[in-house]
């Protein structure tokens, strides 16, 4: 049984995933940088989340629920609705369909993601093997 | 909307033509209604490079409003490439220009005696001679002619040699290298004569309902910096696509014969940002920008490649000499070439050399893989029609023909193909063999739906890459969006939500459409080109592709994999509702769309 999403002790789930992770290893070795999460309220969700993730060259350093940005540049910040990245953690919706059709939204980098989107990829699978129930 | 200027360049003789109101509404504008237009005078008959043959650029309800990515118009006719419909749009400021001159379109038969250029300053025109610009390259071309008419800021849509020379895939050229390259219309444009066409103008479009189309405009361009796709666009060019494309092995290499190459990500968007990238520029008051301004390091500010010139020029050539892209994709445009045809061409010559069918002594140097100097000598000789330039200025399939290869060439009913790989995206398997304009891959961009850009609210599902005949009906009904959005005419990079759009369209024409009626209108022009085509020869048998995309690859991330284009193809005659055998739309089809009069001429 894994932690209910979204949830701290998912979050760091996903955390021990990562860096037991050996496809995932392989994949993202050159990744350098960390990213925020945020996830908008709908449906189930009151209120906003944010979750800070420090990766690093196929390992994650840090996990982190904040309270807000506070001047935090992260190389990444990714945002959805509740609804949608629910949809996009249980397989129902395909990050990069989600991400071409308005339904995540990312600011940071776009030569650095547009090179490492098999990590990206890789990453939401990750996410996806530690996802069971949701909110 | 306003009138369209017809001039006939035989006679000098000049009118207004006022579109009928039900057309305006059933096909909005642009590429669609350029079809309804033209309709009657498409015929199998026609010599597209006689003095009948007309050539019509028309705007879009929303050209020149500063909406989203709407600053374009298109150019329309009988293609000498392919004998079929020809239409090929263009961004730049030419096309909002020609609509603050009062005219939402000019129609030109005929040919001029003499080389001559149309200068449209407000509602007045005049036919200049152009023997000062004849010969020049589209830049030289444009910044003569400024001078000439002594406005430096009219904006000037051109040919170079190379439609000057006939060459079958001669396009039109305005700004900082924006074209309407495929289908060779800057041929046809040679062929009468015409060299230019100046505009200026002071009027502001008219919309029918401004109250509201002005909050939706802002919304819309706010929405459409804030996404994704624009962001990548914006940021590394339409290129920025290259490392994706080549990760899904939907970028062709080789002419098309090798699914991986070293160092491809020495030319993807992502390299051209961190290295040579100076600035951006973009069409009217467009909020993407993804045009590049690039320096080689001389100091001289260039047009950077986009994705097709990029792959063209790269790996399609095993070359990854990305500043030799940038000049190559020059060559081109100061020629007035069409890059995905002449690239395209230069690989094929390549292939055949490599082949041992084309040789020393037909080209007077060696082709080796990866030799930029020997594809630059290849784009002077075609543009010249000089030596074995002479047979590649016909097209692909005309050169392959030549040396007895027809099927080595990777083109569809005579229009070369994209780089988008049906292997690595099967979608594409049908939009080239049924897009009315041969292998195009802008008639419906699927590959990007194939990528992901599935939008639900056009009825569109998500299928696996390689999917086959399953996804056939979601093609059909992503081409009949992208010919409502050829319509207007909107560039494929406003990636803002149907809805949004159609709101746009209900201002600008005071109509109360849902997107359902957009895809209607879309279908109806979808089906009304099949017709012209039809009527222009296109047999069921047309609706093919080229060996190389039947071979799997054998190595790659598909490798193995070809699509089952037989079975898609049933499949999308079935979801069209085309007749089976002999791939019409049937008379039943036609006539529910309101096209009766191409049903009695298609099934008489
Ligand atoms: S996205 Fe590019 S091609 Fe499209 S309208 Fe904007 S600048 Fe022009």
């Amino acid at each position: 049984m894994f932690p209910i999403f979204p949830s701290p002790e998912w979050l760091q789930t996903l955390h021990d995933k990562l860096n037991s992770d050996e496809r995932y290893a392989q994949i993202a070795r050159k990744w350098e940088g960390d990213m925020v999460v945020i996830i908008e309220p709908s449906g189930h969700l009151a209120e906003r989340l944010i979750y800070y993730l420090d990766l690093w060259h196929g390992k994650c350093r840090k996990v982190e629920v904040l309270k807000e940005l506070s001047g935090l540049k992260p190389l990444f910040i990714l945002t959805a609705t509740y609804d949608n990245i629910s949809r996009i953690m249980q397989g129902g919706l395909d990050p990069m369909q989600a991400m071409m059709t308005r339904k995540l939204q990312v600011k940071g980098s776009m030569a650095y993601m547009m090179r490492n989107v098999p990590t990206v990829l890789d990453f939401v699978r990750c996410c996806r093997d530690v996802t069971g129930e949701i909110l | 909307m306003q009138p369209i200027l017809k001039i006939n360049l035989t006679t000098g003789e000049t009118s207004e033509y006022v579109v009928p109101p039900e057309w305006e509404r059933d096909y909005l504008g642009g590429a669609s209604l350029a079809a309804r237009l033209l309709y009657p005078a498409l015929t199998r008959d026609l010599d597209p490079v006689s003095p009948d043959a007309p050539l019509l650029f028309l705007t879009g309800p929303l050209t020149g409003t500063a909406g989203p990515a709407v600053g374009r118009f298109v150019v329309c006719g009988k293609s000498p490439a392919t004998g079929l419909w020809a239409e090929s749009n263009c961004g730049g400021f030419w096309g909002p220009e020609l609509r603050f001159c009062g005219y939402d379109g000019l129609w030109i038969t005929g040919k001029a005696e003499e080389p001559v250029y149309l200068w449209l300053n407000g509602g007045r025109l005049e036919v200049r001679d152009a023997a000062s610009v004849w010969g020049e390259d589209t830049y030289e071309s444009q910044s003569i002619i400024k001078t000439e008419i002594g406005v430096p800021n009219a904006h000037v849509l051109t040919i170079g040699p190379a439609g000057e020379n006939g060459v079958l895939f001669a396009g039109l050229f305005c700004d900082h290298g924006r074209t309407a390259g495929r289908t060779g219309l800057g041929a046809v444009a040679g062929s009468k004569n015409l060299k230019a066409i100046a505009v200026k103008g002071t009027k502001k479009p008219p919309l029918a309902r401004p109250e509201a189309y002005m909050p939706l405009r802002g919304e819309a361009n706010r929405a459409l910096k804030a996404d994704n796709i624009a962001q990548v666009t914006h940021d590394l060019g339409t290129a920025g696509v290259a490392d994706y494309a080549d990760y899904l092995g939907s970028m062709p290499k080789k002419y098309y014969h090798q699914a991986t190459m070293e160092n491809v990500d020495r030319v993807s968007g992502a390299t051209m940002a961190e290295t040579i990238l100076k600035g951006v520029s973009a069409c009217h008051a467009c909020v993407i920008a993804c045009g590049r301004v690039v320096d080689l390091g001389d100091g001289v500010r260039r047009k950077g490649p986009e994705y097709e010139t990029v792959v063209g020029f790269g790996p399609n050539l095993l070359n990854d000499d990305l500043p030799a892209i940038v000049r190559l994709g020059e060559v081109c445009d100061r020629y007035g070439m069409d890059i995905i045809s002449a690239s395209n061409i230069v690989g094929l010559a390549f292939h055949l050399y490599e082949k041992g069918i084309v040789t020393d002594k037909d080209t007077g140097f060696p082709l080796r893989w990866g030799d930029v100097t020997g594809a630059e000598k290849l784009l002077h000789l075609m543009a010249r029609r000089e030596g074995i330039g002479n047979f590649m200025a016909g097209g692909a399939r005309r050169f392959a023909a030549r040396f007895g290869a027809e099927d080595e060439a990777v083109q569809v009913n005579g229009l070369e193909a994209a780089y988008h790989d049906p292997r690595g995206v099967s979608g594409m398997a049908l939009v080239y063999a049924t897009s009315p304009r041969g292998a195009c891959h802008n008639k419906s961009d699927y590959f990007f739906v194939d990528w992901g850009q599935a939008d639900a609210s056009l009825g569109l599902q998500f299928y696996e890459k390689q999917a086959g005949a399953e996804k056939a009906a979601n093609v059909a009904r992503h081409q009949d969006w992208r010919t409502a959005c050829d319509a207007l005419v909107m560039c494929l990079f406003a990636n803002i939500s149907p809805e949004m759009t159609v709101g746009l369209v209900n201002a600008a024409c005071g109509l109360d459409w849902a997107v359902d009626d957009m895809l209607r209108s879309g279908e109806r022009a979808w089906n009304l080109k099949r017709a012209i085509n039809n009527r222009m020869g296109l047999t069921r048998a047309n609706d093919k592709l080229p060996k190389a995309f039947l071979e799997p690859y054998a190595d790659g991330p598909v490798a193995g994999y070809v699509p089952p284009l037989e079975e898609m193809l049933a499949a999308y005659y079935s979801a069209r509702g085309w007749d089976p055998v002999t791939g019409r739309p049937t008379r039943e089809k036609l006539r529910a769309l309101g096209l009766s009069d191409a049903a009695s001429d298609i099934w008489s």
